[in-house]
């Protein structure tokens, strides 16, 4: 668990304002269709507006994106996004969005006012989930947004919800043994 | 600082004297709710895990109210599935199809759902929790988590309260007020606030609304993305929770103090009978703008007007009459305990002597279409909660929404019409 990368450095892939998950982030088909395997959603992130993404972005590349980010409570695109190694850094989203992002173990920051306007996609960015910090070399800007919360880092260092509980399963396992 | 009702029912279930909007707090719910259509993927998520129990047996409610009447092999399965999941479980309280109805209706009828509660559901309707004063937040997929471990990080919402000035007019109804509502708290609207996450606290002249009227107000806002909607419960209301509580409970006000996202205020006195048009619950029209529009689907049930208070409004206007030609009702009552009642108080013999089906307690074609279907090129008008294309199957039908009563006087005309022609002046 120490290995867990909470800073990430990486190029920026900059979104707008109101990119809905389905067709925005993830085809409707694949939501519609309950996909969940990582294996089945990479190939399709971000297909309608940028095809061949996956084959494109590296681990540690942030997604940033303006206000409203991920309309609708789905989880699918966040699955792709956590097997990417991607970050995500968002001005805003619905908060059952973000709450999808962390139950899929996504490193993300939410309610970074204008951070859309710190960097353009190809930046050279910094991003420390844990304390907020932001750092585009490119620009050469520092920011500061609102960290993760501790107990959702934790979420998140496991992978995400299903993640979690197989960690707690296996303490209680041990603590009954 | 003074709490909002969340801000006290989140602090009692997480057991510290005072929380504020934006903690993360993890609650001990009073019970925990599953419906029939997420069982199988919970208990396999589970299973995988080695995890083949539940946190709590007794406080944990099972219920099946989405596919009621098996009309499909996949939906047999499902039923037989969920059947071997509650006895794995030991869950003492599964509702099985046939018995309970609508999860979202028959535990306050049971006294589950009582002022002060609160509970994690899987779905986002539970905020009808809010007609009797309690809070009930949707757990979605996590809901896995809160079943082995009995709870789950939670974001105390902000409230925003909405104080109502006058009364409805009579032949208005809370449903009619709902879609107003919705109106102003979607994107752009007069409200002017931002409801995601948010629990829309109602203040204000609220004596006007009975159990039934504020359980139906619950429904539109959660469309509008509300995690919750409150009520302050009438000194009525909280009678009635006494008369059938499955447990002691404390009532919860707001502090006079409370520190709100938002302040805002309706007045529904001038208040016409609306609908909501096709495309979403918030999209409210005056009726009057859609008058005659003809229509061959009607439907009265689901979270949004499911209460026996709904179906005596379609009732009485309904007796004596007739279905107009060529169209059909499905009536799906809330609970088995409405139907029962119906049988009783003569609403059966009425709604069948006027032609429409009354089908087993439970969502009905609300729950994605797998009841009461509807063809391309229909147009409906009903009391579900939400109205987007292929609600009801056909994508390109047409899906009006009003109040029970704008429904049944539609049903009898054929055509969209004001109740108000049907019920004395």
């Amino acid at each position: 668990m120490n290995e867990f990368q909470w800073l990430l450095k990486g190029r920026c892939y900059k979104l707008g304002h109101d990119v809905p998950h389905p067709g925005g982030v993830i085809p409707n088909w694949l939501i519609a269709g309950r996909y969940l395997d990582p294996k089945d959603l990479v190939p399709h992130l971000f297909e309608e507006t940028d095809p061949g993404f996956h084959t494109r972005c590296k681990p540690g590349d942030i997604i940033v994106t303006g206000r409203n980010f991920g309309m609708g409570p789905k989880m699918n695109g966040y699955i792709a996004m956590q097997a990417l190694g991607l970050g995500l850094v968002c001005e805003s989203m619905p908060f059952l969005a973000y709450r999808a992002a962390i139950g899929c173990g996504v490193r993300v920051l939410t309610d970074c006012v204008n951070v859309t306007e710190m960097c353009e996609t190809g930046d050279e960015l910094e991003i420390d989930f844990r304390d907020g910090f932001f750092i585009n070399h490119t620009k050469d800007i520092r920011r500061e947004y609102p960290p993760m919360p501790d107990t959702l880092m934790e979420i998140v260092e496991l992978g995400g919800n299903a993640g979690w509980l197989k960690d707690w399963q296996e303490k209680r396992r041990a603590g009954a043994a | 600082m003074g709490m909002t009702a969340a801000e006290k029912i989140l602090a009692r279930t997480s057991g510290k004297s005072a929380v504020k909007a934006g903690d993360i707090v993890y609650p001990k719910p009073d019970f925990v709710m599953i419906h029939d259509g997420v069982v199988r993927g919970a208990k396999e998520e589970l299973d995988a895990l080695g995890i083949g129990r539940v946190f709590d047996p007794e406080r944990v409610l099972m219920v099946t109210d989405h596919d009621v009447v098996y009309v499909n092999d996949r939906a047999a399965a499902r039923g037989a599935f969920n059947r071997e999941a509650a006895k794995a479980w030991g869950v003492k309280h599964f509702f099985d199809a046939g018995r309970g109805g609508h999860g979202h209706i028959f535990p306050t009828e049971r006294g589950w759902v009582l002022p002060g509660t609160l509970y994690f559901d899987n779905d986002r309707h539970c905020t009808n929790a809010g007609g009797i004063g309690a809070l009930a937040i949707r757990m979605g997929t996590e809901i896995n988590r809160v079943l082995a471990t009995g709870t789950n990080w939670t974001l105390v919402p902000k409230s925003v309260k909405l104080t109502i000035r006058g009364k409805l007019q009579p032949g208005v109804f809370a449903r009619d007020l709902g879609f107003v509502i919705g109106k102003n708290l979607a994107p752009g609207g007069d409200f002017g606030v931002d409801i995601d996450y948010r629990v829309l606290e109602f203040a204000g002249e609220l004596d006007q609304f009975s159990l039934a009227a504020r359980v139906s107000l619950c429904s539109t806002p959660t469309e509008m993305r509300a995690i919750g909607v409150f009520f302050p419960p009438s000194p009525e209301i909280v009678e009635y929770a006494k008369q059938r509580a499955q447990r002691p409970f404390t009532p919860v006000y707001p502090d006079a103090d409370a520190r709100y996202d938002a302040e805002v205020e309706l007045d529904v006195g001038s208040l016409k009978p609306q609908v909501a048009l096709p495309g979403g619950p918030h999209k409210a029209a005056d009726l009057a703008s859609v008058a005659g529009t003809p229509v061959s689907h009607t439907y009265i049930g689901s979270c949004g007007s499911g209460m026996y208070e709904d179906l005596e409004i379609a009732a009485s206007i309904l007796k004596g009459k007739k279905l107009a030609y060529g169209v059909r009702m499905i009536v799906v009552p809330g609970s088995e305990d409405s139907t029962r009642r119906m049988t009783r108080e003569g609403l059966l013999d009425i709604f069948h002597d006027a032609g429409a089906m009354v089908i087993p307690a439970g969502c009905g074609p609300c729950a994605s279409g797998r009841t009461g279907l509807i063809d391309s090129g229909e147009t409906s008008i009903s009391t579900a909660v939400a109205n987007g294309a292929g609600r009801f199957g056909a994508k390109d039908a047409q899906l009006y929404l009003g109040s029970p009563a704008t429904v049944a006087a539609s049903a009898v005309t054929g055509r969209i019409t004001d109740p108000r022609e049907f019920l004395p002046a």
